[in-house]
Order: structure tokens, then sequence, then C-alpha cells
């Protein structure tokens, strides 16, 4: 179970890093989002551009999820979209598998079933911490370009805290990459698949607290967002970042909402492959 | 010898209606290279793909070496090896990384993973290339690498689903010697499909006829040879006269079958017997504008089986129309 699981996430993984281009592709979205809508998107400069000069602002960090300014707020959002993102791209490689005939191997081989949907969990959870590590260090890096706003830690940030933010994004991996290759396996063709994927996308990305504070959002839509598992993530994340005192949900509630989120995905998945990997 | 494969009343039904296997029974014994020989669509993937526990049986059942292909899928997994016949070696992957994945997905012993690799490229002749990229391969060098990824386990049964199917001449030849081989120096039993005459008839100790989804005849290339009863006198004769009957009565003229002005008259010892036939024509004031004499051959037993020529059997399509259709979905599906 194990070897066969271990041997094919290797695989995907040679796939993901010999095509660098790939990779830089998957970066060159948030990059953006960071290096434009961040740095535009400025509430602080909003507000005060409003107010006669020299009025002190009321600090950000009630509505930001204790993030300083919103660029710092969105960065760590980010890292949750771009796990979304990686995820979401996860199950594609199950189509091309399907269309070289690959997957006809990996179906005559005596290995369980599940061990197909396992290894590509266990790869694009890889991927995802991977870009977004690589993010969060851009973020960082741009306190130093003059002109950029950066990351502003909370002061008591510590190697925990790390571990706990990449807990929570390895958590949502999980649970979404299991969700999207579950639906590659069961929407064998490209089109259908890509589309089915657009539209989960959007609404999962929107429908969060990744790009904004839900707290400006109508009730339904707060409601849709609370139980997002996208917004547990780095509703969590904002906890451990900038100590947010006042989450949408207490972190432990979070973790383990995300944990039997990622335990669930990952049961549907195999589930969907004993059905659809079986012989029919 | 013991039969290693026995296949009872195997049904497969796509669709509800469409019979690409219709009741096919036959042993596959030890040892041997058995081949399905039939045009495309015949049915001949579908059962092989039934064989190696891709594909579900409608009825009937299929045993490999006494283990059921559905409910011990996982055992006959362990036994077969398949080289199928789509390319399916990983691109991005160099040929060796092919099979050391290869390895881990049969659970190959690690410390004999190597040297078992090793040894197979080297049977194949791959071991310069092997550790370039695998789409840098030719498609020989592809299928050549399939072959070898199929035997990493050592399977006591070899499945081949058209192995030199876009493959030129001399890759083929190579291919051939690669799988007689296998047969001699691993005493591995081959079962393979194909659509060549010649690959059958030099390769297979029997083969099986199958068409519509049925087996028409099966025996050794030799027996089915011998069973057309001699040689082939083939003519076109001008007019609509028919000469069946005067044809008939020419001495050791087994049988005279006409299709328009196409003939085709069995005889023993064609050669001898071709000007008494040829004379027949003319005292029955026929002209014959075209002959030709052919020695017995699988095509030959091919038509005497299935009432068309394999060449003809591809172009019209084996199959209605309806299955054909069943049978494109089938392979969008797979893309």
């Amino acid at each position: 179970m194990l070897r066969e699981t271990y041997a094919l996430t290797v695989r995907e993984l040679k796939h993901w890093y010999r095509i660098k281009v790939q990779i830089l592709m998957t970066l060159v979205q948030p990059i953006v989002w960071l290096g434009l809508f961040g740095q535009a998107f400025n509430f602080s400069n909003l507000f005060s551009s409003f107010l006669p000069p020299g009025t002190p602002l009321p600090p950000m960090n009630g509505i930001l999820g204790g993030a300083p300014d919103y660029f710092s707020y969105l960065a760590i959002g980010m890292l949750g979209v771009i796990t979304l993102f990686t995820c979401m791209f996860g199950g594609f490689s199950l189509v091309w598998d399907r269309r070289f005939g690959f997957l006809t191997k990996l179906r005559v081989a005596p290995i369980p079933r599940g061990s197909v949907p396992v290894s590509r969990i266990s790869s694009t959870m890889v991927r995802a911490l991977s870009q977004a590590a690589i993010v969060f260090l851009i973020a960082l890096a741009f306190n130093y370009i003059p002109g950029l706003v950066g990351l502003t830690l909370g002061v008591n940030f510590d190697f925990f805290d790390l571990l706990g933010l990449f807990l929570a994004l390895a958590l949502l991996a999980l649970g979404f990459a299991g969700v999207f290759i579950a639906i590659a396996l069961t929407i064998e063709n490209q089109e259908t698949l890509m589309a089915v994927v657009n539209l989960l996308n959007l609404p999962i990305m929107f429908a969060s607290a990744a790009l904004f504070p839900i707290a400006g959002m109508p009730e339904w839509l707060q409601t849709v967002a609370k139980y997002n598992p996208l917004t547990w993530a780095v509703d969590a994340a904002r906890v451990f970042v900038f100590q947010n005192p006042n989450p949408i949900h207490p972190v432990w509630w979070s973790l383990t909402a995300l944990a039997l989120f990622a335990l669930l995905m990952i049961g549907v998945s195999i589930f969907v492959a004993r059905k659809k990997l079986s012989a029919n | 010898m013991a039969a290693i494969i026995e296949v009872r009343d195997l049904v497969k039904v796509f669709d509800k209606t469409i019979r690409a296997v219709d009741g096919v029974s036959f042993d596959v014994q030890e040892g041997e290279i058995f081949g399905f020989l039939g045009p495309n669509g015949a049915g001949k993937s579908t059962t092989i793909n039934m064989l190696v526990t891709l594909l579900k049986p409608t009825s009937g059942s299929a045993l490999v070496m006494g283990h059921d292909v559905m409910k011990e899928a996982d055992v006959v997994r362990h036994i077969i090896g398949l080289v199928p016949q789509d390319l399916t070696v990983d691109d991005d992957l160099s040929g060796r990384e092919n099979m050391m994945l290869q390895a881990d997905l049969y659970n190959v012993p690690k410390k004999d993973a190597k040297e078992r690799i090793d040894n197979l490229l080297g049977l194949v002749k791959l071991e310069d290339s092997a550790d370039r990229m695998v789409k840098t391969y030719s498609g020989g060098m592809r299928k050549r690498l399939e072959l070898a990824e199929g035997l990493i386990h050592r399977p006591k049964i070899l499945f081949l689903d058209e192995p030199t199917l876009g493959l030129d001449i001399q890759t083929r030849t190579t291919m051939w010697e690669h799988i007689r081989d296998l047969k001699e120096k691993h005493d591995m039993t081959v079962f393979m499909t194909t659509h060549y005459l010649d690959e059958a008839d030099s390769l297979c100790d029997r083969i099986g006829i199958i068409d519509h989804g049925k087996i028409m005849a099966m025996d050794s290339p030799a027996t089915l040879k011998k069973s057309l009863g001699g040689d082939v006198i083939q003519m076109s004769i001008d007019g609509s006269v028919d000469f069946t009957s005067i044809l008939g009565a020419v001495p050791n003229v087994i049988e005279a079958k006409r299709e328009g002005s196409e003939y085709r008259v069995k005889v023993l010892k064609g050669e001898r017997e071709m000007v008494q036939v040829l004379k027949a024509v003319s005292d029955g004031g026929g002209q014959v504008t075209n002959v030709s004499l052919q020695r017995p051959n699988l095509d030959q037993v091919f038509l005497e089986y299935t009432g068309k020529s394999l060449r003809d059997a591809e172009q019209m399509g084996s199959m209605d129309k309806g299955a054909r259709m069943a049978q494109a979905r089938q392979n969008r599906r797979r893309r």
C-alpha cells in the first residue's frame, strides 16, 4: 500500500518540478494579485484620503483579522487561495493519464484502487505547500522593495506559529485535493471538468475570508463564508500570523473542522476511485 | 500441458445492445503462444480486457490459473503482465524510472529490482537510452520499453494487445524475436491479439479467428491451412455464364465458388491442375481474364471462415454500425 502510493507520489512530483514553467505559472497569479491588487487596494490610504490631513486613523486590525494593513491581510488569504488553485489543477493530471493510457497501467496493476487518488492528494499537498511557502517569502520580501507594502507579521510570531500556519494550509490542501480529484475521477471529459472546476473555484474563493473580511458581507454570504473550508484555513492562519484576538472561529475549531474535511474528502476520493477504476 | 486460461461462454454487451463478445469459449495451454486474429472491432481487445481485469464480463467466466478474473482480480493481476495497445509509458520519466515505478507497483523486492531492470532493458536493447526521457524515444523504443515493463514481475502469462501495430517492418521483426525468446527462454505463456496474418502465422502455436464477437475457428496455423484442403485458383471469367458446375467437374477440384465474375477454385496440386481448369473454361466458351494460384495461407483461412478477406473486413468495418459507434464511444472515453 505504502510503496506504490509513495512511488506514484514521487512520479507526480517529478512531473511537477521537471516542468519549471508550470511552477512559475502557478506563482504568477498570486504574485500579480499581491503586487497589484494588494498594493492598490489599501484601506488605510483610502480612508485617510477622505479625512482632513493629520487626522489619526483608527487601527485597522480590528476588521482585518488582526492584520495591520490590507496587504498583510490579503497576503495570508492568498496562501489559502494558492492552495485552492493548486488543488484545482491537481485533478487534471488524471485526465492526461487516462488519455495517454497510463491509468490503464495502474488499473491492471495489483494495487489498491485508493492508492491512485491518495498519491495524487499527497503530491498536490506538497506542491501547494511549496508554492505557498514561496508566496509567503515573496510577501515578506516586499518589505524591502521601496514603494511597496509588505507582509507585516505579528510581534510575537514564532516558529510554532509558522508550523500552525502550514498545518492549516496542509489540511486545506488535503481536503480540496480530495474534492477535485474525486471530481476528476468522475468527470472524464476534459472540457466538462474544466467548466465544473471553474464553476466551483470562484465561489469558493469569493465566499470566504481569503480576500475580504466577512464583516462587510451580507448576512447570507457571511453564513456561507463561515462554513467554507477556505475561511477556516485563512482564519486560523491569521490567528497564528497576527495573533488575531477575534477570529471567526476559535483556532482549535477551525483546525478540527479542516482535519475532518480532509479525512472526509480523502475518503470520498478513495470511494470514487474504487468505483471508477475497477473493471466496468 | 494444462490449460492456463479457461474461458467459458464469455459475453460482453456494451450499452445493453451491442454484443462485442458473443459467447466465446476457449482454453490457452501453458507455454504456448496463442493468437487472437480478427479485423478491427471483432472483439479481440474486448476479450483481452476482460481477461486482464479491465472490463467486467456481462456473463460467462474466465479463469487464469484457476482464478476468476472478477472475484480474484488481484491474484490474477499478479500472475499476468499486459502490454496494452496504446503506449502507456510515462513520457516525462526516463526509461529506467518507468521501470522502477513498475517495479514499485508490482512490489518487486527492492534488492532484485535494479538487477531485473538492467536485464530487461538489455533484453529489449534499451540499455544505452535507459536514462533518457521517454519523450525522446521513437515509437519502436517505447513499445520495447512497454514490453520490458510488462515483464518486471515475471508474469506467468503475458498479454500483448496488437504488439506491433504501427511499427515499421524492421521493428516488427525485432519484436517477434523478443516474443519468441520469451516463450523459449522464460517458459512464458503468451496471449496476443493481432490483425496481421503473417504475424499470427509466424509466431503463434495456435490461433483463434474471431469475428463479430464469435470464434470462427481455432487451431494451429498449419492445421488451419491444411483444412483448406488444397491450393486455390483464383480467376476472373468474362461474361455472365455460371462456370461453377463446369469447374467442379474438373478432376481434383474440390470446390468451386463464384462471386460475380470472380471464381475461387479449391484444388489439389494446384500447379498441375491449373492447365486443366483453364482448359475447361475455354472449352465451355469462357474467357479467362485473370488467374492466380494461391498456396494455402492464413488469409485464405480467414476468408474461408469469415467469408471475407481480412482487408475487406477492415475496410467495411467488421461490425455493424451500432457496434462501431459503441467502440468509438469507448475509445473517446479513453481519450
